[in-house]
C-alpha cells in the first residue's frame, strides 16, 4: 500500500477517519459474505448472538424458529412488544432471515438436511443429544457435508458429568456457575444484619449468553479459518457458563495459591485502590489513582497530603480496611463537587502538571449515554429505518474496519417472513410446496 | 440413538485428553502485541488458546504494568495473578521500541507476521513510526487492530480510559446492582476481558477477508462501544418508551422467573425461559395449577409487573424452605434453570469443569504445576491448549531473535549490548523469575 507524501501530512485521527469511519461501511465488501449460517437456538440469546455477529459480518444468516415462532421473541421488559416482537429478540434479529421449520417432523428434518448440507455453519442451542436424537446432529451432518462447523451451546456442554443433567440454559444460571457473580455485589455493611442489595450480584444484562454467543463465534471462525486450510469441518462445544468464566480475573489460581476466594468487595477492586465509584453534588464519577506517583497525583488533585503520608504504599492500599477509610476521605471531595468540577480538575492536573494520572469518569445512566453526542459521531448508535419495524435505534458492533466493516441491513424480521425467499433460493420451492408443508404444519 | 450413547459419543470426539495428538486451527498465524494491563494482552491470549503464535513485545525492565496487578499485592511464586494468566502461551520479548534501533526490529517482526495487536492511546503507535500508516506499506496483509476506551477520533478522542470507565460510560454499571445502591462495576475487569474476546472476533472476521482476497486491513475498537452492543433491550426500550432503564438487582425484568433466591442453606438462582420450563417448576413446587393460572400461563402475561412480583414472591417463600441442593435436583428432573453461586473453590473441586478443562492444571516448565481458568470452546478437530503461563520479561529474546527472525547470535548479542533488548529487574516484584531458579528451567535457547 504506498500512501502519497500529502497523506503523511495529515494527522493519524483524520488519516486513519478517512478509512475507517462507518459512514462509508455501506460502499464495502463484507468479510463473511461467501458463509452461510443455520442458526436453531430455541429459548437462547447466547446463539442469537453468536449469528448476530456473522450477520454483522457479512454472512447470510437463516434463523430457523418452530411454527410458532422463537419463545425468545418473547424476552422483552415488562413484556413490552413491538409489532408483536419483543425487544431483547429484535436487538439480536439483525440481518437474518427468519424461517419457520419444525424439526420435530420427519419431513422437517428432511428440509434441515438439505439445508444443512450446504451450509458453513450450524448453530444451535438444545439440550446436547436433542438433535442428534432427531437424526440431525453433527454426526449424521458431518456425513453429508465434511466441512461443516456445528457449534452446540449449553451451560453444562455436550459432554462432563453434569452434561447430562436436563437442566435449562437461562443466562442467569450461567452467570451462577460462571464463578462472576460470587465476587460481584456489594458485602454487607452491618455482616449480623445484612440488608437484600448486599448479596452477590449478576451482571444487569444477560452477559452469562453474551459471553457465550462471543465465544461461540470466536471459535467457529477459527474452526473455518482452519477448514480454508485443510477442508476439514468440526463439532464445537461451548458452555456460557464457562464462556463468562474465562473473563475471571483469578478465582482458581487464588485458590490454588491461597486455600482462599476472593471475596465480593463492592465497587472496591482487590488489586488496585483506588479505583471506584464515589457519589459527587450531581451523580456519580469514577476516580482512580493506584501506582504510588498516581496516588500523589490524587491526593494532590484533592489536596490531601495527609493521607499519601498515611497510606504511602500499594501494600498499604491494597487493605481492605484502610480502603473504607480512604474511601470516605476521598468521598468528603467528591460530595462537595459536581462531576464537572471534578473532572475539570482532574484533566487540568494532568495536562498542566501531568505528574502520574488521574482517569475520571461519569456513572451514566443509559439514557445519558443514549444522548451523548460522541456515541452519534462516531455510529456506536445509529438509527435504522427498518422496512418492517420502521424507525428505531441500535448499537452497531465496535469494529471499525477499512476494508470489511460491519453493518447492519435491517432489524429482524416476523415469524417466518422470509419462508418464500429462502425457500426458493435455497430448494427452489415456489408456492405450491410452500403451501402444501404449510398445511401439514412443517413451516 | 439412546441419549447415554450420544454422550459416550461426544465425549469420544472432544474428549480434552487427547488434546496434544491434535492440532491447531491458528497453528499459521502469527501475532505481534504491544499491549499492556487487559484489554489487549488478552486478545492474543484467547487466539493464542487456538493454536495462534504471539510475541508479546514489552518494554526490557519493568515491562507490562499488569505485572503488578494482583490481589491484596500477594504474589503467586513470584507472579502477580492476573498475568499468569494473560500472558500465557506466549513468546516474551523485551525490545525498547522507543530508539530507532528498537523500532527496526519491531518492523521486522510484523513483517514476518500476520497480525498486530496494540492498546495504546490514540496515535501513539503513529507517532513512534511504527502505527498502521507505517506498518501496512512494509506489510500489506497484517491485520493491525488498536483497542482503548474511546477510539482513533470523535469527540472523546482526549479521554485517558480504564475497564471501570468503559463500564460506567456505556451504562453497564448503572444497569448493574440493586436501586438503593449505587451503580455496581463488575467483581472482574469485564470491559477489558470481553473486550479483547470481541476483539478477537473482529480479528477472525478480517482473517476470513484476507483468507478471501489476501488484503489485510486495520481495526478500530473502543471498549466503550463493545459494551453498549451488548446492553440487550436497553436502547430500543429507551426509544420507545422514552423511559430510563434501572437497575432491577438480581431479578431479570425481561424472563421471568428469572432471580436469585435465599434457599435454606445458600443462595440460588432460579430461572424459566420458556412455558414448558415453566411448567416443570411448577411441577417442581407442587403447584402444577400455577402453570395454567392465567396470570402466568404465558411469559408475556408473567412479566407483567403484579404477576412478577407475586410469582417471585411464592417462588422465593417455597426456595426458603428448601436446600440448594434440593433445588438443583429438582431443576434436573423438571428441566428448569437452577445453580449455586459458585466461587474459585467450588470451581477448582467441580468435576465436571475438570473433565471439560475450564479448570485446567498448567504444566509450566517455569512455574510447575498450577490451576487457572482454561478452555472455553471444546472443538472437536483442534482443540485448545495451555502450554506454558506468562514468563518473566524479555525471557524468548534470543529464541525469537533467532528462529523467526533468523538473527546470528552475535547480532543478538549487539543488540543486547546497546540495550535494544534486555530482560527482567529485580524490583518492582513480578518481573524475574522465581525464587529458586535455576537459571536454565523453561528456557529455550540461551
Amino acid at each position: 500500500m504506498a500512501h502519497h507524501d500529502k497523506d503523511k501530512e495529515m494527522s493519524w485521527g483524520d488519516w486513519i477517519r478517512a478509512l475507517d469511519d462507518p459512514a462509508m461501511a455501506r460502499t464495502k465488501p463484507e468479510a463473511m459474505e461467501h458463509i452461510t449460517v443455520l442458526d436453531c437456538s430455541y429459548a437462547n440469546i447466547a446463539g442469537c448472538f453468536a449469528s448476530s455477529i456473522f450477520g454483522e459480518l457479512g454472512a447470510e444468516v437463516i434463523r430457523i424458529e418452530p411454527p410458532a415462532g422463537d419463545p425468545a421473541r418473547n424476552f422483552s421488559p415488562w413484556g413490552y412488544m413491538h409489532m408483536g416482537t419483543g425487544l431483547g429478540y429484535l436487538n439480536e434479529g439483525r440481518n437474518k432471515f427468519h424461517i419457520t421449520l419444525d424439526l420435530e417432523k420427519a419431513e422437517g428434518q428432511e428440509i434441515f438436511k438439505k439445508l444443512a448440507k450446504r451450509a458453513d455453519v450450524v448453530i444451535e442451542t438444545f439440550l446436547p443429544g436433542v438433535m442428534d436424537e432427531m437424526g440431525i446432529g453433527y454426526r449424521q451432518l458431518s456425513a453429508d457435508n465434511p466441512g461443516l462447523i456445528y457449534c452446540a451451546i449449553y451451560t453444562y456442554g455436550q459432554f462432563g458429568p453434569k452434561a447430562n443433567c436436563g437442566k435449562a440454559d437461562v443466562d442467569v444460571a450461567d452467570q451462577a456457575y460462571s464463578g462472576i457473580t460470587s465476587v460481584t455485589g456489594e458485602p454487607p455493611e452491618d455482616p449480623n444484619n445484612p440488608r437484600p442489595s448486599e448479596v452477590p450480584t449478576k451482571q444487569g444484562n444477560w452477559m452469562g449468553w453474551y459471553a457465550g454467543g462471543a465465544w461461540a463465534a470466536v471459535s467457529s471462525m477459527a474452526a473455518l479459518h482452519y477448514r480454508t486450510l485443510t477442508g476439514k469441518g468440526q463439532f464445537i462445544d461451548v458452555s456460557p457458563a464457562e464462556a463468562f468464566g474465562r473473563c475471571i480475573n483469578y478465582g482458581l489460581t487464588y485458590y490454588d495459591g491461597f486455600d482462599d476466594t476472593i471475596p465480593r468487595v463492592g465497587n472496591y477492586d482487590v488489586g488496585v485502590f483506588p479505583y471506584t465509584y464515589f457519589e459527587c453534588k450531581d451523580g456519580y464519577a469514577f476516580l482512580s489513582g493506584f501506582s504510588d506517583i498516581n496516588w500523589k497525583a490524587l491526593t494532590t488533585i484533592i489536596n490531601r497530603p495527609d493521607l499519601r503520608d498515611q497510606f504511602p504504599t500499594i501494600f498499604d492500599r491494597l487493605n481492605l480496611d484502610n480502603m473504607k477509610i480512604m474511601y470516605k476521605e476521598i468521598e468528603k471531595w467528591t460530595l462537595a463537587h459536581s462531576y464537572d468540577e471534578i473532572y475539570d480538575a482532574v484533566m487540568d492536573y494532568n495536562k498542566n502538571i501531568g505528574e502520574g494520572i488521574v482517569v475520571p469518569g461519569r456513572i451514566s445512566a443509559p439514557m445519558d449515554t443514549m444522548k451523548a453526542e460522541n456515541w452519534w459521531v462516531r455510529e456506536a448508535f445509529e438509527k435504522i429505518n427498518d422496512p418492517y419495524y420502521k424507525e428505531l435505534m441500535m448499537a452497531n458492533q465496535a469494529w471499525k474496519m477499512t476494508e470489511s466493516p460491519p453493518r447492519v441491513k435491517w432489524i429482524c424480521r416476523p415469524v417466518g417472513a422470509d419462508n418464500e425467499y429462502v425457500y426458493n433460493l435455497k430448494l427452489g420451492w415456489g408456492e405450491k410446496q410452500l403451501n402444501d408443508l404449510k398445511g401439514k404444519g412443517v413451516i | 440413538m439412546a441419549r447415554e450413547e450420544y454422550f459416550k459419543w461426544a465425549e469420544s470426539l472432544l474428549d480434552p485428553a487427547k488434546t496434544f495428538e491434535k492440532p491447531e486451527a491458528l497453528a499459521d498465524i502469527k501475532i505481534v502485541e504491544l499491549c499492556t494491563l487487559i484489554l489487549g494482552p488478552s486478545l492474543p491470549s484467547y487466539l493464542s488458546e487456538m493454536g495462534a503464535t504471539v510475541f508479546k513485545v514489552e518494554l526490557p525492565g519493568a515491562g507490562d504494568t499488569m505485572r503488578s496487578l494482583t490481589p491484596f499485592a500477594k504474589f503467586f511464586r513470584g507472579c502477580a495473578m492476573g498475568w499468569l494468566k494473560e500472558a500465557r502461551n506466549k513468546y516474551h520479548l523485551a525490545i525498547d521500541v522507543r530508539v530507532q534501533e528498537g523500532k527496526e526490529l519491531f518492523r521486522d517482526l510484523v513483517k514476518i507476521s500476520d497480525v498486530v495487536v496494540e492498546n495504546l492511546r490514540a496515535g501513539t503507535m503513529d507517532r513512534w513510526g511504527i502505527g498502521y500508516r507505517q506498518l501496512s506499506e512494509i506489510n500489506p496483509r497484517i491485520i493491525y487492530i488498536a483497542l482503548n476506551g474511546f477510539g482513533q477520533w470523535g469527540p472523546y478522542l482526549e479521554r485517558p480510559s480504564y475497564d471501570a470507565i468503559a463500564q460506567s460510560e456505556s451504562g453497564m454499571a448503572w444497569i448493574t446492582g440493586f436501586p438503593d445502591k449505587l451503580p455496581l462495576k463488575s467483581g472482574i475487569w469485564l470491559a477489558d476481558y470481553f473486550g479483547g474476546l470481541m476483539g478477537a472476533a473482529g480479528v477472525l472476521g478480517a482473517i476470513a477477508f484476507r483468507d478471501k482476497t489476501g488484503k489485510g486491513q486495520y481495526i478500530e475498537y473502543s471498549q466503550a462501544e463493545n459494551l453498549m452492543r451488548v446492553l440487550d433491550w436497553t436502547w430500543l426500550y429507551q426509544h420507545f418508551t422514552g423511559k430510563g432503564r434501572e437497575r432491577y438487582g438480581n431479578r431479570d425484568v425481561a424472563i421471568c422467573p428469572s432471580d436469585i433466591f435465599h434457599a435454606k442453606d445458600q443462595l440460588v438462582a432460579i430461572a424459566a425461559a420458556t412455558d414448558k420450563q415453566f411448567k416443570g417448576l411448577c411441577e417442581a413446587m407442587g403447584k402444577a395449577d400455577l402453570a395454567t393460572d392465567e396470570r402466568f400461563a404465558t411469559q408475556l402475561s408473567r412479566l407483567k409487573e403484579d404477576h412478577a412480583t407475586a410469582l417471585l414472591d411464592i417462588i422465593s417463600k417455597w426456595a426458603a424452605e428448601k436446600t440448594c441442593a434440593e433445588i438443583d435436583q429438582l431443576a434436573c428432573k423438571y428441566g428448569f434453570a437452577a445453580s449455586s453461586i459458585c466461587t474459585g473453590k467450588d470451581h477448582f473441586k467441580d468435576e465436571h469443569l475438570i473433565k471439560r478443562n475450564f479448570t485446567y492444571t498448567v504444566h509450566d516448565p517455569i512455574y510447575g504445576d498450577f490451576v487457572e481458568e482454561g478452555i472455553v470452546p471444546k472443538m472437536s478437530e483442534t482443540p485448545g491448549r495451555i502450554k506454558w503461563a506468562g514468563k518473566p520479561v524479555g525471557f524468548d529474546n534470543e529464541y525469537v531473535l533467532k528462529r523467526f527472525m533468523g538473527m546470528k547470535t552475535d547480532a543478538i548479542k549487539g543488540l543486547k549490548e546497546r540495550n535494544i533488548i534486555g530482560k527482567w529487574v529485580d524490583q518492582p516484584p513480578g518481573r524475574r523469575p522465581p525464587e529458586g531458579w535455576d537459571g536454565k528451567r523453561g528456557t529455550i535457547l540461551f
